[in-house]
């Protein structure tokens, strides 16, 4: 059976009113409510409701205030809460069937008001002979975009709805639509599109393009990505703006000494230095960010008569935490930041007008791009295969760094490569990675959760904390060792012959 | 999920009226309600003014050749749906008859629906038969209005003995006065009797009321066209006080 079309858009001419005398004409119904309302969409800044095929709108009247969470495709409602004001986090929703539904997609990110579109609101029940309803319609009418209109059928009268969907269609020639076209439509007077922004790289580059020219493409979007996180960051909207501005950073700092010799050495220096002091300055806010996202964990962690002791921890570390982000928005408010931001813009917008070029200029990039990867893989095979079980912690830390490296180029030039190869070499260096990451962020956190002990102890905390934190301090050693003792496995995984083979093929031929 | 059966042996006494209205006030609560209308004379079907006719009629709706979800019908009323009757209801007990399990069947066809809903109100038909045992067999509240006459208590009784021959435990049963008239000196001593001998009885009583007459007029629950009545709220405190009994 073909779906039947549920929702239309009037043509722009057609007034609520002329199409309630048109439609009157051809069935009979009621009009159930009519109200002003405003329609606010939310989602969280990098589209993850969207991404999942939902869109979230809160709908309010001077009735009522409900916010939905509506499946994209289908049009149906996967869960509603009636509340007047929208917290920014999942955990602040009452519990039920939205929170979980809202928690699973957006989790740490803040849900975000995209638009808001005021409308007058008709609900209109198609009656049958026996005066019963057998449909239910709604007519929004905007004031800045085309008026729109849901069919919502009912349990066992899909025929009445297939009706009338044939109805608006043929005899009244409204065009069909989808759920989110009035989003759609709402964000592109705003110049916006969904989607818009992803914290993951897209970079089109023509393989034969000059080294210089690729680079500068390159950075441009990194500090495009730097630009878009920094209002968000300095607001303290929720901890991802910080962590995607960072990884932005990061990959800058990757590009000017990975993708090498393409830029004047002394731009390079110059910048380079700037871009580590971002990385320095934003450091103790992330730490803390990443404490206090895993307290739920370190809770969980505890055994179940300790759990309410570690709450002073929590304290602690918010207290910090403000204090660490109240620095960071101010030194990215200050002219000192400003100005070398600018100075790199400048640059990025006008190379030609510094006359110095890298000595590498004038490669391809897929040349310069095959070398690079080539090389920093062979880097991470060497050493990585030098580690043994007891090799120093520093050793495990060093090939970390170097992973990311290799990380970032291949993400740089992804879009050069075969995407299906891609994805794989990408999925086995992301399993390395992941064994790395742990087992320095654990030990990271055992380490300054024993320095904050120390700290808490001046402000004669009970010794339950004390002894919460110890046995935290102790489960933080224990998945440490735990990823040590994986790291050995996970890099043989990596190594294996298929995967070298086919870094081979890829950038070595 | 809990399934309610309005029953008595008797026609005329409220269960159709009870079934609707105490529906609806689920539905408002809302708890997602279904009406099963199993009398052929569909007239909780013609309150929700949703035409009396199922596809394939008792046949094939007891064979279970059709999903029962598949019948049912949306009423104007969020939260309420109602399964509609058919003529051929008529001859419920015959098509009953000829499965091997005659009284689990309508357990069975309900079954897929328990997740769907938090309360199924079975409209049952007057008498004693096999359609009542299988109505027995699948609800876990007999909910029986009784209009306060001489011969009602002996209905009562006789009922109450029936649950019990037949160790039907599992069944809780909910008697209350139906359109019970105040003004009635004999409706006032039979109701105060029958209260003292049968403890089980319900306090809330469903006054005689014209308004409630109405409903054939209106076609839709009572407290949808009177919000603001003494029968509205008897219909509620009746409500709340099963709820109570049952939650
Ligand atoms: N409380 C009441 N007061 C007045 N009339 C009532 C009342 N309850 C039901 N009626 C009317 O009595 C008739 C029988 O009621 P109904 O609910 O259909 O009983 P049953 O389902 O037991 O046959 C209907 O016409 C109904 O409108
Ligand atoms: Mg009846």
């Amino acid at each position: 059976m073909p779906t039947t079309p549920l929702y239309f858009v009037l043509p722009e001419n057609l007034t609520a009113e002329k199409f309630l005398k048109k439609l009157s004409k051809k069935v009979n119904f009621y009009i159930d409510v009519q109200q002003h309302a405003i329609k606010t969409y939310y989602d969280s800044f990098d589209w993850r409701l969207y991404n999942a095929d939902m869109v979230c709108e809160l709908n309010q009247s001077k009735t009522s205030s409900q916010i939905t969470l509506i499946d994209r495709v289908t049009g149906e409602c996967l869960a509603l809460e009636e509340l007047q004001d929208v917290p920014p986090f999942s955990a602040q929703f009452r519990n039920g069937c939205f929170k979980t539904r809202l928690a699973e997609r957006i989790e740490m990110r803040a849900l975000l008001p995209l638009c808001a579109l005021p409308h007058q609101v008709y609900r209109l029940n198609i009656l049958n002979k026996d005066q019963k309803t057998v449909l239910r319609i709604t007519l929004d009418e905007y004031e800045i975009l085309a008026n729109r209109i849901s069919l919502h059928p009912l349990k066992g009268y899909d025929k009445a709805a297939a009706n009338i969907s044939h109805l608006l269609a043929n005899d009244l020639e409204l065009s069909p639509t989808n759920g989110t076209a009035a989003l759609n439509a709402a964000l592109q007077l705003q110049g916006r599109k969904p989607k818009d922004y992803s914290s993951k790289l897209a970079i089109k580059l023509d393989p034969a393009m000059r080294a210089d020219k690729a680079s500068i493409i390159i950075y441009k979007q990194l500090l495009a990505a730097i630009q878009i996180n920094e209002a968000g960051t300095i607001a303290d909207i929720d901890t991802e703006f910080l962590h995607d501005y960072r990884v932005a950073v990061r990959r800058t700092r990757a590009g000017l000494s990975q993708i090498k010799n393409t830029l004047p050495p002394k731009i390079v220096a110059k910048h380079a230095n700037f871009f580590a002091w971002l990385g320095q300055i934003t450091s103790t806010t992330r730490d803390l960010d990443v404490y206090l996202l895993s307290y739920q964990q370190y809770q969980a962690a505890l055994p179940e008569t300790l759990q309410a002791d570690l709450a002073p921890l929590y304290e602690f570390l918010k207290k910090k935490q403000v204090i660490a982000q109240k620095e960071l928005a101010d030194i990215l408010s200050g002219s000192k930041y400003r100005k070398q931001l600018l100075a790199w813009e400048q640059y990025l917008r006008d190379p030609a007008a510094v006359k110095a070029k890298g000595s590498d200029a004038n490669v391809p990039i897929k040349e310069l791009a095959d070398q690079r990867i080539w090389k920093v893989f062979q880097r991470v095979l060497k050493e990585g295969s030098a580690i043994s079980e007891s090799s120093p912690a520093e050793t495990l830390h060093d090939l970390r760094k170097t992973c990311k490296k290799l990380r970032y180029l291949m993400e740089f030039f992804q879009d050069m490569y075969p995407a299906k190869d891609m994805k794989v070499l990408l999925r086995a260096l992301k399993g390395l990675q992941s064994v790395l990451g742990d087992f320095q962020d654990y030990e990271i956190q055992e380490n300054n959760i024993k320095h904050f002990s120390a700290e808490m102890m001046e402000d004669n905390i009970a010794s339950d904390t004390l002894l919460a934190m110890g046995v935290l301090i102790q489960y933080l050693d224990t998945m440490k060792c735990t990823a040590r003792n994986d790291f050995a496995e996970q890099f043989s995984r990596f190594k294996q012959a298929q995967n070298q083979a086919q870094f081979k093929t890829l950038f070595n031929r | 999920m809990k399934i309610i059966a309005t029953y008595n042996i008797k026609g005329g006494v409220g269960k159709t009226s009870t079934a609707v209205n105490l529906a609806y006030l689920a539905a408002q609560n809302h708890y997602k309600t279904l009406v099963w209308d199993l009398d052929p004379q569909g007239a909780s079907s013609y309150y929700f003014r949703i035409k009396p006719k199922v596809k394939g009629g008792s046949k094939q709706l007891i064979a279970g050749e059709r999903e029962l979800d598949g019948l049912i019908k949306a009423t104007d009323f969020e939260n309420l749906d109602l399964l509609p009757a058919d003529f051929s209801f008529r001859n419920l007990d015959l098509v009953l008859d000829t499965r091997k399990k005659p009284t689990q069947r309508l357990k069975k066809l309900l079954a897929p629906l328990t997740q769907e809903y938090d309360f199924i109100f079975l409209d049952c038909p007057p008498n004693i038969s096999l359609l009542s045992e299988a109505i027995f067999e699948t609800s876990e509240i007999l909910l029986s209005p009784i209009i306060p006459t001489t011969l009602s208590l002996r209905t009562l009784e006789q009922l109450k003995k029936y649950l019990k021959d037949n160790k039907l435990k599992h069944l809780q049963l909910i008697p209350f006065f139906s359109m019970a008239d105040r003004r009635k000196k004999m409706h006032c001593e039979i109701m105060a009797t029958l209260s003292e001998q049968h403890q089980d009885i319900l306090s809330s009583t469903i006054p005689y009321a014209s308004d409630i007459e109405r409903m054939g007029w209106e076609r839709m629950p009572l407290a949808a066209y009177a919000r603001k009545s003494r029968s509205t709220d008897a219909y509620q405190a009746l409500w709340q006080e099963i709820l109570q009994l049952i939650t």
